[in-house]
């Protein structure tokens, strides 16, 4: 017993050292520092320390084009970040050999905060995206395997990942995995206007005010919180058959039919175009969709047929002060910020 | 600074281990115990040894419950939280840790490999052990930590579900003549054979509430003797697995049915099936 309380004493004095010394570390940059109104961190950090070296390997091969089987497609073809790691130019993304998938790419921001990834939430871990986006024969079409040979083979990689893991002498697959998450937990989208507000430091206009107003009304059951997300799959009404049947692909539930991640709405205004698939251009045709689209089906939200009404009423000029209100969701240090 | 610290840490551990260890040396309080599985298949009560053969061979060593032919390219299967028990209170559970460096406790046994199948527990508390647990397929402690190394490092382990992510309880693959083909997503044989058959199981989503499938399968076997583990006795406890067996028994696998299984719902009927294709089967002590 008595080692027991000697060894956290000493752990203790060492834990107090170490903070003492967080205040001059200039690395200390590379931590996961989110607003206290965020929700708490899902990833396992205890796993994957952050560092300056990992998070600069996890940039580049962000960005290396070798992750993909002809050498032609980077994680960032799709995920750009000037419009907050999406993708702007096709709909939907084109991959290797010029396929189009069948999915639009979302948002690659906040991810520290989350625990189920892509439309559906097939994947659990954000360890375990890159895995399917590498290996998905319409994105990157090339095995996890192959990347590891590739990245030992060249002139730089195997330095590169000595310096971020002190302990390997050969790439392999998880450290590869947890250098990109390193750089995913960073990108961290915490200084819109609206943050700006919440923080006292500036205020809003009288119309984004009431876009705010009628936001949390009508909208912030499902974009719920400082995510604009509650994290859940619905089915949105887009359509009465499903050609992606979305989350029940995962849950293998026709309860499910239809249904994908309720995306967060942070950077919405950059993030074109909409819809897991991508269907509409601009933020005012998925507005008008809530207001006259929406289509009845076994799944759809409860959220978008109450009181036996299909969608949501709004006026027009509630709409154009919603899109003011989802204006001030824009993060542009985020989508500016040299280290991303 | 988080390195300094870990690194202090890390010296300081083995300090205090010393410390134990060396009590533990003088009364001899632990020991090593081996658990083998041995794939067999079990023809009219006779254990009968696998043998894999080359994918496309069209010489067929085994049958299903329904008469239907096959044969085996490919046999795979994960063991987790591996637990012994003993009549005195003896208690000795695996420890499971994952990470990027490697896996513990938690095993691949691959028949194309039969090293695979030997399993060296060590730092066992001495004693008497007459019951094992253990899963099958990679439970919640091994998938949520994100990537790992070793047997689950998803660049070698050719068990790792991308789209779905988490790994694949058992993966059978093998060719059956009565199979029209149309597989998928294998490993060992080509997409264009005209009778394949893959069977890769898996969902460990036990979560309640939800329709997620899980079909890992936690089992317990009693030994019909002591396995007694002390600093120098190292038991042997050989456990068998019975691949006709996870064709037949709570439900009787038709090859011209779905034969190209990769979803945990389509996986249930052999998911079922597995309980009864393991089985303990004798100790050297």
């Amino acid at each position: 017993m008595k080692k027991v309380i000697l060894f956290f004493s000493l752990a203790l004095n060492l834990l107090s050292a170490c903070k003492r010394d967080d205040v001059v570390d200039e690395d200390n940059t590379y931590t996961l520092s989110p607003p206290s109104y965020f929700p708490s961190v899902l990833y396992p950090l205890e796993n994957n320390p952050i560092s300056k070296e990992g998070f600069e390997l996890g940039k580049k091969l962000f960005n290396d084009p070798r992750l993909s089987i002809d050498n032609s497609v980077a994680c960032s073809n799709c995920h750009v970040k000037a419009v907050a790691f999406t993708d702007p130019q096709h709909n939907p993304s084109v991959g290797v050999f010029e396929q189009s998938g069948t999915r639009n790419a979302p948002m690659i921001a906040n991810m520290a905060f989350q625990s189920e990834f892509l439309l559906d939430g097939g994947v659990s871990h954000l360890d375990f995206i890159p895995v399917f986006a590498i290996e998905n024969k319409k994105e990157m079409g090339e095995t996890i395997s192959n990347v590891v040979v590739k990245l030992n083979r060249t002139a730089d990689y195997p330095a590169l990942f000595k310096a971020a893991f002190a302990e390997i002498d050969t790439i392999t697959s998880p450290y590869m995995l947890k250098a990109i998450s390193q750089y995913m937990l960073l990108l961290i989208s915490d200084n819109a206007k609206y943050d700006q507000m919440l923080r006292g430091e500036i205020a809003f206009s009288e119309e984004e005010l009431q876009g705010q107003t009628i936001f949390n009304e009508k909208c912030a059951t499902c974009h719920a919180g400082a995510l604009f997300t509650n994290h859940q799959f619905i089915n949105n009404g887009l359509d009465t058959t499903f050609a992606d049947i979305g989350r029940a692909l995962i849950t293998e539930t026709n309860d499910d039919l239809g249904k994908f991640k309720v995306p967060s709405l942070r950077n919405s205004m950059l993030t074109a175009p909409y819809m897991h698939d991508g269907r509409f251009k601009t933020i005012r045709e998925v507005l008008d969709h809530y207001r006259f689209h929406v289509k009845n089906s076994p799944t759809l939200a409860n959220e978008l047929h109450k009181s036996g009404q299909l969608g949501i009423s709004l006026t027009d000029e509630e709409v154009d002060n919603i899109i003011l209100f989802l204006e001030t969701l824009t993060d542009y240090e985020f989508i500016a910020n040299p280290k991303f | 600074m988080n390195k300094l610290f870990f690194s202090i840490l890390i010296l300081t551990i083995p300090f205090f281990f010393t410390a134990c260890d060396k009590d533990d040396d003088n009364n001899d309080t632990t020991g090593n115990i081996e658990i083998e599985f041995d794939n067999i298949a079990l023809e009219n009560g006779i254990q009968k040894q696998l043998s894999l053969v080359t994918p496309g061979s069209t010489e067929y060593q085994y049958s299903n419950a329904l008469g239907q032919t096959f044969n085996i390219n490919l046999l795979r299967y994960y063991i987790t939280n591996i637990k012994l028990e003993g009549p005195n209170g003896e208690l000795y559970e695996d420890e499971v840790s994952v990470n990027a460096s490697g896996t513990k406790g938690i095993y691949l046994v691959d028949e194309s490999d039969l090293e695979t199948g030997h399993i060296t527990l060590t730092n066992v508390p001495s004693g008497n052990y007459n019951k094992i647990t253990f899963t099958v397929g990679v439970e919640e402690n091994g998938v949520q930590e994100g990537a790992a190394g070793g047997v689950l490092d998803p660049a070698t382990c050719n068990m790792f579900w991308n789209w779905n992510s988490g790994y694949i309880a058992v993966k059978f693959e093998g060719q059956s003549p009565v199979s029209n083909g149309g597989v998928s997503g294998v490993e060992t044989l080509d997409v264009s054979s005209a009778n394949g058959i893959a069977y890769h199981v898996g969902g460990w989503r036990d979560m309640e509430g939800t329709a997620f499938v899980y079909n890992n399968k936690t089992l317990s076997f009693d030994f019909d003797t002591n396995a007694k583990v002390s600093g120098n006795e190292q038991p042997h406890v050989h456990m068998v697995f019975d691949v006709l067996s996870l064709f037949k028994g709570v439900n009787d696998i038709d090859f011209t049915g779905n034969h190209n299984v990769h979803k945990p719902l389509d996986g249930v009927p052999i998911a079922e099936n597995i309980p009864a294709a393991f089985a303990f089967d004798h100790i050297h002590q």
